[in-house]
């Protein structure tokens, strides 16, 4: 066990090598100590230095900046609905962990979930049919994939990101695998954290039940390379009388360079490491037992953007990452506590006695750790072709390999190939009507070629008020639980030639891609201070890969089965979805803000077909609103309401009731010489409803927080 | 018209005590330089293509003009380790602030005149140089801020909160560009920062609390460094930003008010016309009387800000200006 500061000794070691060898590669010129905060003293003389204006301040270039490609779609021209999430949203929601967010977006469920093999976490769902790991959305950091081949989704947790980093989240409602590839099934969430320009130190602390953390976050200039680099601690004891607590320290530096007018690079890197409480010993008290895992992932990530002219720029973008979990560990006493394990999956208490008789040894050791690692290159080129239309093409390569000898059956590194061409051309017929067509090749070592093309008409009724009508389409690719678990544990016996095997899963492969087709009518509303997003859904799933218990799998030979037949997945039938979204952000005043979102969600499907509870795994009604009241120019004050109605959401999942909860947050903002900052305190759950999230071992119960951030 | 111009770039106060100097002045001067300049020599700070463009404007006005005799010699303060000026008989048009830095250290009587320079480093070479108006002048590059602000108000009919950010240079047109604001029903809401830290933190406030950023040229706000950083923080709050220069257009501000070489050109041949029989007596520094606009159409989109054509808003701007 490595401790703490040691820990933090070697993560500031990465960090200053990092940034050393950065800026050593890009600047033969001796590197100069970043600026120094100055007093006030300084200030006036350097007022007094200032450059005096000149003819180039007005008539030299200046570098491109909204490019071509930086220049998102305005919500009325875009081809899907969309979702923003800014850092003042963030802020007055009061959040304490970054899942809890997407609450605030129409058709998402959230649910925190003490899972207990690989997963203690929150379950961010968008539309339902999900099991604990969302694997049916895209999630993005500035561009970077970050979902898991192996299960699909993510760990969100473990993630080197601090909330404050963070300056907006785009949500794409809808499949979007024009724009952003296989796995961009459901929706797209895009987190976009800050820039590197943003200088000056910030110092951010919170405390609150069972809730601890502290970063540090430093922006600044190194000759003409901007950094900004957050480092920090966060601690979390998770759910009463769960074992799901989190420790996470984390780094993550940015840094660009800016090489003339028409070219840029920018540098990402980050890196976690952590323990992680896994295991209940209610729902597994044999093999996967209570205990704790050492979790440690990185990224590299290097940009390179190339601006032709104002109407063409390219953008070459490498990154690795690396995730891993150890967990090697030995099992409680297979003899004591297996026996009721073999008869609540139906054997007689003689047979259970017999089998446990027959064992070898007390316990079996079980190697549950996990790597994976990613390589993936991109590159995309944004053009317009006429004054009315635009467009943006590129080919993505990824290598994504993974090692989980308890998952794979094996100990080799697995390896997953996948390349990409995608295009789309948004084409301006009119001021009112416009139409978005994209489409993507997919091909992948798992389901060979396919392709996925969208498209949609926006028709302007006037500048304010546009309607949509779209249909996109889209894969999800079988992820490794579907295509290539063969996870057992095999127990010794006395009997000869006879080894015990229980069984989790046993994935007999060839999957093919469970497909969407997504139809659509939008509206989109201006009306001044008060700006209105509603849209009609019906998403059509074909192939829907459900998972079943193999009931006619035999044991092999010499094998005797222990535990019930493992889970297979395979093709299915057919799921339909339909639904109303809706999202409304009103300004009430300069000083008082609404946000109000409902969404109304219908799964119809056979559940014998696809899978049971299906047409539960997502709330039917659900309602988030955001109120933020300016109260002085120093207070502020926030209210937030989540209503979800009864799911049962699939894999783990339970149902789970009609919850009603309420956040508020109350902040002040001071000055104090050279420091300003903020001192606030929320409080989750308000009204200390002890209810259930995705599982009902869940339990929710009102939490406070007390922040503070410090800049200086 | 000129007066209306200087009117709104300097206080009233300043204004008057240099029309009292000017009167003073001319009184006292006039009769020893009664001779006129017989050519125009143009110092250009260097041979650029801008430079080029605006000689080859300014020899087309002028041999547009009838009767005109003036000749137009060319001098790169680049090429020429010591600057040999007929001073006795030449109006020098200074091309750029280095070559009017140079031209202010000329005889006090030789005639200068600024093109592609700022007003305050006008005012500080005037300062520094002690020389005086009547021979001492600009069309400076500042478009006068009504100007600015009928653009703002031509593509956002219903802004009413415009946002603008001042550093140690700027930070005098605070009242005037309050002033404006208020004719023009804006009401302006200023930051003033005093280092580089502040910037995007009161950038934040104003883009929270206004409709649009309207960039006022400062070396501490404005620059290629902070370009990226102003552009687009203002983009993801969604927020417009009016520049003052066609390149901070094409960086991404929506719109600007700008004059091109050839109609600073224009201007600056009939002061060379109309000045040539007396010499002391250049008009006063002056803001651009003919000027273009620049969009970002791409940025209108991107922001889903309706553009009407281009020359539509040119021509409700003009209605504006004629009718002030």
């Amino acid at each position: 066990m490595i401790n703490f500061y040691d820990l933090l000794r070697l993560m500031a070691i990465l960090a200053s090598l990092f940034l050393a060898s950065i800026s050593t590669a890009l600047f033969a010129a001796d590197v100069t100590d970043e600026n120094t905060a100055s007093t006030p003293e300084t200030n006036y003389i350097e007022g007094l230095r200032q450059r005096e204006l000149s003819d180039d301040d007005y008539l030299g270039d200046v570098p491109q900046v909204l490019t071509i490609s930086r220049l998102a779609q305005s919500a009325a021209d875009a081809p899907a609905a969309t979702t923003v999430i800014d850092r003042e949203t963030i802020r007055a929601s009061g959040i304490v962990d970054l899942p809890e967010i997407f609450r605030l977006v129409p058709g998402f469920y959230v649910g925190v979930n003490a899972g207990y093999r690989y997963n203690s976490n929150h379950v961010v769902n968008y539309h339902g049919l999900s099991t604990a790991f969302a694997g049916n959305m895209q999630v993005m950091i500035n561009g970077r994939s970050v979902y898991s081949p192996l299960f699909g989704g993510l760990k969100w947790s473990e993630l080197p990101l601090a909330i404050d980093d963070i300056e907006r989240i785009e949500i794409t409602r809808g499949p979007n695998a024009a724009s952003y590839g296989a796995n961009s099934y459901f929706g797209v969430i895009n987190i976009l954290t800050q820039q590197t320009t943003e200088a000056g130190n910030t110092i951010i602390a919170k405390h609150g039940n069972g809730r601890n953390e502290a970063f540090y976050r430093h922006g600044g200039k190194i000759n003409n390379l901007n950094v900004r680099v957050t480092a920090g601690y966060r601690e979390d004891d998770g759910l009463n009388n769960r074992n799901d607590f989190k420790r996470t320290r984390l780094l993550n530096a940015q840094a660009d360079y800016r090489i003339d007018n028409n070219n840029l690079l920018e540098f990402e890197f980050g890196i976690a490491n952590g323990a992680r409480a896994d295991g209940e010993s209610a729902k597994d008290s044999v093999l996967f037992i209570p205990r704790e895992r050492d979790i440690i992932n990185h990224y590299e990530l290097i940009r390179w953007q190339h601006t032709f002219s104002a109407d063409s720029d390219f953008k070459l973008q490498a990154f690795h990452s690396f995730d891993s979990t150890e967990d090697d560990f030995t099992s409680s006493n297979i003899r004591a506590n297996a026996k009721k394990v073999f008869i609540t999956s139906g054997r007689s208490n003689g047979q259970a006695t017999a089998i446990v008789s027959t064992f070898l040894n007390d316990q079996v050791a079980i190697n549950n750790d996990i790597k994976q690692e990613r390589f993936d290159l991109e590159a995309q080129h944004t053009f317009k072709l006429m004054p009315n239309l635009r467009g943006v093409w590129g080919a993505n390569a990824r290598l994504d390999t993974t090692y989980a000898p308890y998952w794979l059956g094996n100990q080799k590194t697995e390896h997953f190939n996948l390349q990409r061409l995608f295009g789309h051309v948004e084409w301006r017929l009119n001021d009112q009507w416009l139409v978005n067509v994209g489409s993507m090749l997919e091909h992948n070592s798992f389901t060979g070629t396919d392709i996925s093309p969208r498209a949609s008409i926006n028709f302007k009724l006037t500048p304010k008020h546009t309607i949509r009508l779209g249909v996109s389409t889209a894969l999800r690719t079988p992820n490794y639980v579907e295509e290539k678990f063969n996870a057992s544990v095999l127990i010794p016996l006395t009997t000869p030639n006879t080894t015990g095997i229980a069984y989790s899963f046993l994935a007999k492969g060839n999957v093919s891609p469970e497909k969407i087709v997504s139809t659509e009518l939008g509206y989109l509303g201006d009306f001044g201070r008060l700006s209105i997003d509603a849209r009609l859904f019906h998403d059509a799933i074909s192939d829907y890969i459900k998972t079943t218990r193999d009931s006619k799998f035999v044991a092999p030979a010499g094998f005797l089965l222990l535990s019930s037949p493992p889970i297979n997945a395979a093709n299915g039938g057919d799921v339909n979805i339909n639904g109303l979204e809706s999202q409304l952000k009103w300004r009430l005043s300069n000083k008082t803000k609404l946000l109000l979102n409902y969404a109304y969600i219908n799964i119809k499907a056979n559940e014998k077909d696809t899978a049971g509870n299906i047409t539960k795994s997502s709330p039917k009604h659900t309602i988030s609103t955001l109120i933020s009241q300016q109260l002085s120019p120093v207070w502020d004050a926030s209210l937030a309401y989540y209503q979800t109605s009864k799911v049962n959401a699939l894999g783990d999942g339970d149902q789970v009731g009609l919850i009603r909860r309420t956040d508020i947050r109350l902040a002040r903002k001071f000055k104090l010489n050279r420091f300003d900052g903020e001192v606030s305190a929320a409080v989750q759950n308000l009204f200390d409803n002890n209810y259930q999230e995705f599982a009902n071992y869940n339990t929710l119960n009102r939490r406070g927080v007390i922040d503070l951030k410090l800049n200086f | 018209m000129f007066y209306i111009d200087l009117i709104q770039l300097f206080t009233k106060r300043i204004l008057q005590v240099l029309l009292l100097l000017l009167i003073l002045i001319v009184a006292l001067l006039v009769p020893n330089y009664a001779h006129a300049y017989t050519g125009v020599t143009v110092l250009m700070s260097a041979d650029t293509m801008v430079n080029q463009e605006f000689i080859i404007h300014l020899k087309e006005e002028l041999a547009g003009v009838k009767g005109n005799s003036l000749r137009v010699k060319v001098v790169d303060l680049q090429e020429s380790d010591k600057l040999v000026i007929a001073e006795n008989s030449e109006l020098v048009i200074a091309l750029g602030t280095k070559a009017l830095s140079a031209a202010s250290k000329l005889k006090h009587s030789t005639p200068v005149l600024g093109i592609f320079t700022p007003l305050p480093t006008f005012n500080s070479f005037l300062a520094e140089s002690h020389r005086d108006l009547g021979n001492f002048s600009a069309i400076v590059l500042d478009q006068p801020y009504p100007r600015q602000m009928s653009l703002i108000k031509t593509i956002l009919p219903e802004a009413k909160n415009l946002g603008v950010l001042l550093g140690a240079s700027s930070s005098q047109y605070e009242e005037l560009l309050k002033e404006v604001g208020e004719k023009n029903a804006f009401n302006v809401i200023a930051e003033n920062i005093n280092q580089e830290a502040e910037l995007i933190p009161k950038l934040r406030l104003i883009l929270d609390t206004t409709d649009a950023l309207m960039a006022i040229p400062d070396t501490l706000i404005y620059s290629r460094e902070t370009a990226q950083p102003i552009l687009l923080t203002s983009y993801r709050y969604q927020k417009p930003v009016f520049g003052y220069s066609q390149s901070y257009v094409r960086a991404g501000a929506l719109a600007a008010v700008y004059s091109s070489t050839k109609q600073l050109a224009k201007q600056a041949a009939e002061i060379a016309v109309k000045s040539q029989p007396t010499p002391g007596l250049l008009p006063p520094p002056q803001t651009p009387k003919y000027f273009s606009i620049a969009l970002n159409l791409q940025v209108a989109r991107a922001l889903n800000i309706p553009l009407v054509d281009e020359k539509e808003i040119f021509k409700k701007m003009l209605e504006i200006e004629k009718s002030d």
